[in-house]
């Protein structure tokens, strides 16, 4: 009866296609802060991002590596994980979005990447700073950056547990403030003004439709 | 049909073959020049001027291809989304398109109870048309979940998509838990109908084939003209189809809501259009339904397959039966247990 085992074998085995815990899964869930980089002359130069992604991802990047005694990966595989990261957010502009007086800023490549595997809860969290490619003096307008995956393949939410940092105190008379979640009346205002455009309306500056209702993150100074 | 069954169990074993080996060749190839940086480590995948990305060819990374291709028709979703205030229906009928095919790609990922369905029904059924509608069942029943939960989310509270997330981890959570029970069920039935040998010669009837309850009690007493081995027919092997037990792993299946389903719904919120998320959900579980089913397909056609060479064998076909039902519960349940403690682990601090 070795066909009879044959096909059990072949049975258990096709279930086993389906079991394949492997497959990697795309999307992302993350908890991120914002930190606001001020330089000493208080300009504001960039945003330092911290993105803490979910257990799934942790687990399809980490795969194959090798942990140490303490449970965690060695500094070298995490730096090399980072740097990829960051080469291919690169083509995203690092879902960064930097406005200056409602006109968008140009970024430069993201700096100080650093990647923190956490073994208790078996996340990572990704850090790093995008730099303004013009710092910004915050008494000549307001400055304002959201942080969002236009497409909504990453689901970005600022924790509740201080979401804003600012590396340097601001000016005199200047501050920043993380705006909340557009509410309905805002959105609603938002769908009247969409709805008023023709067809071939474009948001201005081609900010995407995901960005009108994402959290901004807004300096400003008194006049 | 015989040979179109031969076909599904060649097509499946060369699938996984593919899925499994070409990672592994390819790490050989790789030892001996510089090993490029596996590009499924990343968040995002590189890309292209025009915001697509380079898929991979099927053959050099199955699972690769399957997730870039997934990301591909995701970014199309949000545009035809985005592109719905402009263009309303047209943009509507590209969305339900692209719903489709993600939910056919999306259900080849993790989740979506293929493992858990076709295990159930290597154990339990024999019958096509059953097999598929539980297949049926749990994948509308997971879009029904994600609707409700982001609705009622949203209902209450503002910061939806952290809440979305959290209450997904609890119904997991439970999902998991009767998985894991309802495998328990099927290797506790499986060793009920443990096939004992049998002193009486003239016993050589089918109840083992159905161990749950006994459709199929033979009191009469064979004369020796009855020394014929006649297979069982189909209504004999799947004495027990209950439509509850069936409807009750839909539910353990799709209790849980795929993370997929629940960004569509969010996103499809923030930008005022709510019900089509809710219609593009359900057609991502169509698209879901038609991939669990060819696992279910391949499950039920293995099954038969096997009964069909121990066919004349009524001493086989209780052994066969009782290993499918041992080995599926097991299965299951082993299934269920892992996910219920990875996910009980990361509960507090819940990643799907």
């Amino acid at each position: 009866m070795n066909k009879l085992t044959f096909t059990i074998l072949t049975a258990f085995f096709c279930a086993g296609i389906s079991a394949s815990p492997a497959f990697a899964h795309p999307h992302l869930w993350t908890e991120m802060r914002s930190q606001l980089v001020v330089s000493e002359e208080g300009l504001v130069t960039g945003v330092r991002v911290q993105w803490k992604t979910d257990k799934i991802y942790a687990r399809d990047a980490l795969d194959g590596f090798t942990k140490n005694a303490d449970g965690n990966y060695s500094a070298e595989d995490l730096a090399k994980l980072t740097n990829e990261n960051l080469t291919a957010l690169s083509d995203y502009g690092y879902f960064v979005y930097f406005r200056f007086n409602n006109e968008k800023q140009k970024i430069g490549k993201a700096v100080d990447g650093q990647q923190i595997y956490t073994p208790k809860e078996g996340r990572l969290t990704l850090l790093f700073t995008v730099p303004l490619e013009q710092p910004i003096d915050p008494h000549k307008g307001t400055v304002s950056f959201k942080v969002y995956d236009p497409d909504f393949f990453i689901a970005f939410d600022y924790v509740n547990d201080k979401p804003l940092l600012i590396s340097k105190p601001l000016a005199q008379g200047c501050s920043a403030s993380l705006l909340p979640i557009p509410k309905d009346t805002k959105l609603d205002e938002t769908r009247l003004m969409l709805s008023s455009k023709g067809k071939d309306w474009k948001p201005d500056e081609a900010e995407d439709f995901g960005g009108l209702f994402a959290q901004a993150v807004e300096v400003k100074c008194a006049p | 049909m015989r040979t179109l069954k031969f076909l599904a169990v060649a097509l499946c074993a060369i699938f996984l073959c593919a899925a499994k080996a070409t990672p592994v060749i390819m790490q050989f190839a790789a030892t001996s020049e510089v090993k490029p940086f596996d590009s499924r480590r990343l968040m995002v995948q590189p890309r292209n001027a025009d915001g697509s990305i380079t898929v991979p060819p099927f053959l050099s990374d199955p699972v690769l291809w399957l997730r870039d291709e997934q990301q591909n028709l995701y970014s199309a979703m949000s545009k035809s989304m985005r592109d719905m205030g402009e263009k309303g229906w047209s943009a509507a009928f590209t969305l339900m398109l692209l719903s489709l095919g993600y939910g056919v790609f999306h259900a080849a990922g993790p989740g979506h109870g293929k493992a858990v369905v076709s295990g159930w029904l290597l154990a339990t059924e024999t019958q096509l048309r059953r097999g598929i509608l539980v297949a049926f069942l749990s994948a509308m029943l997971q879009s029904l979940v994600a609707v409700v939960l982001v609705s009622g989310i949203l209902l209450l509270v503002s910061g939806a998509a952290a809440v979305a997330k959290q209450a997904a981890g609890w119904l997991e959570v439970a999902s998991f838990g009767m998985i894991a029970a309802m495998g328990a069920y099927v290797f506790w039935s499986g060793l009920k109908a443990f096939p004992r040998r049998q002193a009486d010669t003239h016993s050589h009837h089918f109840e083992i084939t159905n161990p749950l309850p006994a459709v199929h009690n033979h009191d009469h007493v064979h004369g020796p003209e009855c020394d014929h081995a006649h297979a069982p027919t189909a209504k004999e092997v799947d004495g027990d189809w209950s439509w509850k037990r069936a409807a009750m792993l839909s539910f353990a299946v799709g209790l849980r809501p795929c993370s997929g389903a629940l960004l569509v719904l969010l996103f499809a919120q923030s930008l005022g259009i709510y019900w089509a998320g809710v219609i593009s959900t359900f057609v991502m579980g169509i698209g879901t339904f038609a991939t669990v089913s060819v696992a279910a397909t391949l499950a039920v056609y293995s099954k038969q397959l096997a009964l069909r060479f121990a066919g004349r064998d009524t001493k086989w076909m209780t052994w066969l039966n009782f290993a499918l039902r041992i080995g599926g519960g097991f299965t299951i349940l082993l299934f269920g247990v892992l996910l219920l403690i990875a996910s009980w682990q990361g509960l507090a601090d819940s990643g799907f």
